[in-house]
């Protein structure tokens, strides 16, 4: 519950105060109407937030009525409160100076005025503190939510960043070709037109060693070139490949379907971790012995299923882990599911692949 | 002024509100006189609890619409809280008012012995205002509309009681007697007794000023806007 609840609570149980010591009194009928003006500005303070200058107000309505009731008197633990509870405590001491005038019993007077000043003091601190708060968690939702931004950025970045690599690889491997094997082969070409011209045996004998060596030479880059261009870790589907062998807990039973050489680079990235995912969390949660994983591709879509027999229900908050997951596949218009059944967790990794992206 | 001629038609379109709102009126004013008490005729004491009971019968209206989802779509519609509370309560009050005017000078023209009629019109209207804030007050702490009626009515015999329509204040124990002052209906008691013997002007001011007060109170703590 809020501390405004309790501030008003004890507002209406000062009025409250106020009427039992009216009945128990012996009072005019007449002064009764002091308790419904003070209930009256304490149901405005209710509804509305009032400046501190209404508890002016306040006092002088029981001003006017010290001559009639000593009620009044009791009605200034209102506006001491109210003051108090602005942070203004040192001038509702002022308001004390009433007990020198009064003719009520002045030690239990004293008293009620302290505990509104105390109460005021505690409302005062404990409003201010919630004021705080409140400021504190505005301002971490709003960290986390340029957080999250920037994660959404970071990870269209990463996308665009592995199409470029990708260009920049073809283009390396055309200037590749075009410098080592294009001089060659095109001077061999070259060599076999004259030789048709040429009438001496010695000089097309000569020519001829030369179309030789030059296919040669050719093949020996044509070989260095690939070789070189060959990388050594594995990518895409060997590298899942290799992940499912590596993993020696569980039997893995894995079918592929499709051509893998339409899935961009990036979508491999993504499909790697969803698969390294799934299998720790078969591996650490569930009791399952056999995990089945079905890679298909298709000319529109990517999609990496993966199925345990795992029994066991544990309650299915999804993990930071599969969280970020879910979002990096959305954010490349894909989706991941996690659904529990009967026989075991199914994971359904859907990524779309763009057409026309090649060409 | 859309809102006030539709709650004004509102008003009058269940039977039930008809009764309360026509037919108890005008029975108030044949009520035979009391002997010792009330100094008024029975009818005119009783008014102020059928003043209760319409209040609440009308508020009820605003709560319905609460419960409809009405105040909700309201509060997206270009109109203020303010604007729909303020035409909803100015029909109401007409609604009593008129009820007033038509008790009293329906019991002049009978030939009640009113004392001063005017005077007890302006308490009666006085008396309306506050029952209808009351009711408005009440309101906005339910949810329900049956509930908050029978509640209510619980609410109505023990105010009625202790503060001296039904029976004479002066008969209570002391203690009683103060508690009475609590309750709005103590002070339509005691204009009652000024109608009937009153001298001083400023007690009947004092009467009626109270009962602004309690209008205001109660106004100020029902006005809140509640969505549901």
């Amino acid at each position: 519950m809020e501390p405004v609840v309790f501030v008003n609570v004890w507002r209406f149980l000062i009025v409250g105060i106020l009427m039992h010591l009216w009945i128990i009194g012996d009072f005019m009928v007449s002064t009764f109407t002091l308790i419904l003006l003070l209930l009256m500005l304490t149901s405005l303070r209710w509804r509305f937030s009032l400046s501190i200058w209404w508890v002016c107000v306040d006092v002088f309505i029981c001003f006017l009525y010290f001559p009639y009731t000593t009620i009044s008197y009791y009605g200034l633990a209102l506006p001491i409160f109210e003051l108090s509870k602005k942070g203004k405590g040192l001038f509702s001491l002022l308001l004390f100076g009433s007990l020198f005038i009064t003719s009520e019993s002045t030690s239990i007077l004293f008293w009620f005025y302290l505990q509104a000043l105390f109460f005021g003091v505690f409302s005062y601190i404990a409003l201010k503190n919630q004021a705080a708060f409140q400021l504190e968690i505005d301002e971490q939702r709003k960290a986390r939510n340029e957080l999250e931004q920037v994660k959404m950025e970071l990870l269209v970045a990463s996308q665009t960043a592995s199409e470029q690599a990708e260009l920049m690889e073809r283009y390396r491997i055309s200037r590749e070709l075009h410098d080592h094997l294009g001089h060659d082969l095109t001077g061999a070409s070259l060599a076999l037109q004259a030789y048709e011209y040429v009438q001496d045996p010695n000089e097309a004998e000569k020519v001829l060693q030369e179309v030789k060596n030059r296919l040669e030479r050719s093949t020996k880059n044509l070989r260095e070139t690939v070789h070189n261009m060959t990388p050594i870790i594995e990518i895409g589907v060997e590298r899942l490949e290799s992940i499912m062998q590596h993993f020696s807990q569980i039997e893995v039973q894995y079918h592929k379907s499709g051509n893998m050489l339409t899935v961009p680079a990036y979508i491999w990235g993504l499909l790697e971790s969803c698969l390294k995912e799934a299998l720790t969390n078969v591996a650490r949660h569930s009791n399952a012995t056999k995990v089945e994983i079905d890679l298909q591709v298709t000319k529109s879509i990517v999609r990496l299923s993966i199925q345990d027999n795992g029994t066991e229900k544990k309650n299915s908050q999804t993990g930071s882990g599969l969280r970020s997951l879910q979002m990096r596949s959305r954010s490349i218009g894909g989706s991941l599911s996690i659904t529990s059944r009967e026989s075991g967790y199914l994971l359904v990794c859907v990524i779309p692949l763009e057409k026309g992206r090649d060409g | 002024m859309t809102i006030f001629t539709f709650a004004l038609k509102r008003s009058f379109s269940n039977k039930t509100n008809l009764l309360f709102l026509t037919l108890f009126p005008i029975a108030c004013i044949f009520f035979p006189k009391g002997e010792e008490w009330p100094f008024l005729p029975y009818g005119y004491q009783y008014f102020g609890i059928i003043i209760l009971f319409i209040g609440i019968r009308l508020a009820t209206i605003i709560l319905e619409d609460r419960a409809k989802g009405l105040v909700k779509r309201l509060a997206v519609a270009p109109i203020s809280h303010f604007q729909y509370l303020s035409q909803n309560l100015l029909a109401y009050s007409i609604i009593l008012i008129v009820q007033c005017v038509l008790v009293v000078y329906g019991g002049v023209l009978f030939g009640q012995e009113l004392y001063q009629p005017g005077w007890l019109l302006l308490l009666y209207i006085s008396f309306s205002f506050s029952s209808l804030a009351m009711a408005l007050a009440w309101i906005s702490i339910y949810r329900n509309k049956d509930v908050s009626f029978l509640m209510y009515m619980a609410i109505i015999f023990i105010v009625v009681m202790l503060g001296g329509i039904i029976i004479p204040v002066e008969i209570f124990p002391d203690l009683l007697k103060r508690l009475a002052v609590i309750f709005p209906t103590y002070w339509l008691g005691q204009g009652i007794n000024w109608v009937a013997f009153g001298e001083e002007i400023l007690d009947f001011l004092l009467i009626n000023g109270v009962l602004w007060l309690y209008t205001v109170v109660f106004m100020i703590i029902g006005s809140i806007r509640k969505i549901q």
